[in-house]
């Protein structure tokens, strides 16, 4: 129990300092969080204007735009600055006295995620409401089991794009890059996650591809979960499947980047 | 009492890319990357009792940072052995990481847009620091370190100065027995540099803690060290106490003289007696071969009106950038 309560308060301490820095640069914050709107807000009005009054792909105008709030929801509660940050640690030896504390920096990290998500996803989850208020079309049913799911497949996608990001930050141990293979993979999946329109609506050799790997499972998966339109146990078990099956090959990726990467920058130095 | 520190036959060579100027010496690098051994630390061995303070001189580019980062577990050595304080660094863990404090000047673990007190709150709970001697560690360190008036304002408000003692209050909150300090007064005004130089012996006396820095400044090595490790290209010169190093290697002595009656004494009047390092009336310094300096010394005062002569040993930065030039083999000349 006391180990619970000193990991408590180290996790609160690591909130409340990011919590801290985030007050020091309010319009910052502030402009992100209207990107994190805006985006999901021209692709709905793009989808909008293309569904008209019938349907794209089975998705009428309100089907549009239940799922791009939905995805504005979950793309805040589960995106990953991390290689930003780790690519700075370690190129500007800001990971040296990290490293001598006794505090793993992913702790950190995780801190900052949960600290950032919070404050993106708790204003997200205003303009939602606010919306809902006097658009019928992007209300909810109240469902507690699929929003008890759904919180379960956002805490998911959410650590699957941390060990991504993390783990691909590490890679700025080998090459000055990271970052840029990181701006790539963003690109990529900004179709195959489902970001600029729902996976039904790719071609299917694009939506092929995309199946295979990842990229459904970081935002797609969570955000039909929540519109409802994963139907069946299959549907959902192949869902879920799928994110703790890439969540551990990330894992496994992000161990393999940090013990080598570890014993690299023991061996060439900071 | 075991040693603090152990290093035995420590090495470490960094693999690096040799690159050509130019475009073509990138893609040279490119196409056929050639590696060129650079060996940092070579077979470097020391021991450091409980309660030293020990300090590590070179020129840029000696291996004092590489060492001191091989003690503190971030690099892991090609070859030898380290224990510090009864852990191998590399793989000691957090309860090693509990045990030693690591500063290096020219990076800081304050949180740049906070007061500084946000940052020992965070290290307090990452160190698990109890409530009650976090208070009393605070205050002790706040008194011996004078920052009552800037635990409030953001780091980036701080002067350099300011800045430095709220890093090593924040590295030493945890009361580490071990202290590993590079370059702590690097870029500080005499003042700041005085008050953290008092400010470490103060914590070494209190706390029995050692600590091993770094620095270019020589006033931070007389005033603190009682023992000097001297290390260039990656070798360990010499290892022992301050004077007995001046002893050992300085070829001369300074006869400082104050001249007495009118001025008929010239330059080359002194420079019948030795090198004359400085002459202006009635001041004059004279450099002499060390075992001459008592005969010289003797003719002075028999020859010339002389108020005042004082025997002096070179400065220190002297006898320093000697013993990095041409070593610390006794001279016998």
């Amino acid at each position: 129990m006391s180990r619970l309560a000193e990991w408590a308060r180290r996790y609160g301490a690591l909130i409340r300092n990011a919590w801290l820095v985030d007050l020091q640069y309010r319009a910052s914050i502030v402009l992100w969080i209207i990107w994190g709107v805006t985006e999901p807000t021209i692709a709905l009005g793009i989808w909008w204007a293309i569904a008209g009054d019938g349907q794209v792909g089975g998705y009428a105008r309100a089907d549009f735009a239940r799922y791009f709030f939905a995805l504005m929801l979950v793309n805040q509660l589960t995106i990953a600055w991390d290689s930003w940050y780790l690519d700075r640690w370690i190129r500007e030896g800001d990971l040296n006295y990290r490293l001598a504390r006794p505090l793993h920096p992913a702790h950190e990290a995780v801190a900052d995620n949960i600290a950032y998500k919070a404050r993106s996803a708790g204003v997200i989850l205003v303009v939602w409401l606010v919306a809902a208020l006097v658009w019928p079309a992007v209300r909810l049913p109240l469902a507690p089991g699929r929003w008890a799911l759904t919180a379960l497949a956002v805490v998911l996608a959410a650590a699957m794009r941390f060990f991504i990001s993390f783990a691909t930050g590490l890679l700025a141990f080998w090459t000055t890059r990271a970052t840029a293979i990181m701006g790539l993979h963003g690109g990529v999946a900004l179709f195959l996650s489902g970001r600029i329109a729902p996976l039904a609506l790719l071609p299917p050799a694009v939506a092929g591809v995309a199946a295979v790997l990842w990229f459904p499972y970081m935002l797609a998966f969570p955000v039909n979960l929540l519109t409802g339109s994963v139907h069946g146990t299959a549907a959902l078990l192949h869902g879920f499947a799928g994110q703790i099956v890439w969540l551990a090959l990330w894992v496994g990726a992000y161990r393999l980047a940090w013990t080598r990467g570890l014993r690299r920058y023991g061996a060439v130095g900071g | 009492m075991p040693p603090a520190i152990t290093a035995e036959q420590l090495s470490k060579t960094f693999r690096v890319k040799v690159r050509g100027p130019g475009l073509r010496g990138a893609i040279e690098a490119l196409l056929r990357p050639r590696y060129r051994d650079v060996h940092a630390v070579r077979e470097v061995t020391f021991r450091i009792d409980p309660g030293e303070i020990v300090a590590f001189l070179g020129p840029n580019g000696a291996g004092k940072t590489t060492t001191l980062k091989m003690l503190a577990g971030l690099l892991y050595p090609t070859s030898g052995r380290v224990e510090v304080a009864g852990f191998v660094p590399w793989s000691g863990g957090p309860e090693f990481k509990r045990r030693i404090a690591l500063v290096l000047g020219n990076r800081q673990q304050l949180v740049w847009d906070l007061p500084p007190e946000e940052t020992f709150q965070l290290n307090r709970a990452i160190y698990e620091i109890a409530p009650a001697a976090y208070r009393e560690r605070l205050a002790e360190l706040v008194t011996l370190l004078e920052l009552g008036d800037v635990l409030d304002k953001p780091v980036r408000q701080l002067s350099l100065g300011e800045r430095m003692k709220c890093e090593l209050a924040a590295a030493l909150l945890h009361h580490p027995p071990i202290l590993f300090l590079d370059e702590p007064t690097l870029g500080l005004d005499v003042t700041a540099q005085e008050a953290i130089r008092r400010f470490l012996a103060e914590y070494r006396d209190r706390h029995g803690a050692t600590v091993l820095l770094t620095s270019h400044y020589m006033q931070d090595v007389t005033a603190l060290a009682t023992r000097v490790l001297i290390i260039n290209r990656g070798r360990l010169l010499y290892d022992g106490a301050l004077d007995a190093l001046v002893a050992r290697i300085a070829r001369t002595k300074r006869l400082e003289l104050v001249l007495g009656g009118g001025d008929g004494v010239t330059a080359e009047t002194l420079a019948a007696f030795g090198a004359v390092k400085s002459f202006r009336f009635p001041n004059a310094v004279l450099e002499v071969p060390r075992q001459e300096a008592a005969a010289t010394s003797a003719r002075l005062l028999a020859a010339l009106p002389i108020a005042d002569l004082s025997i002096e040993d070179p400065p220190i930065e002297e006898v320093i950038r000697q013993a990095f030039t041409h070593g610390v083999e006794e001279d016998d000349s």
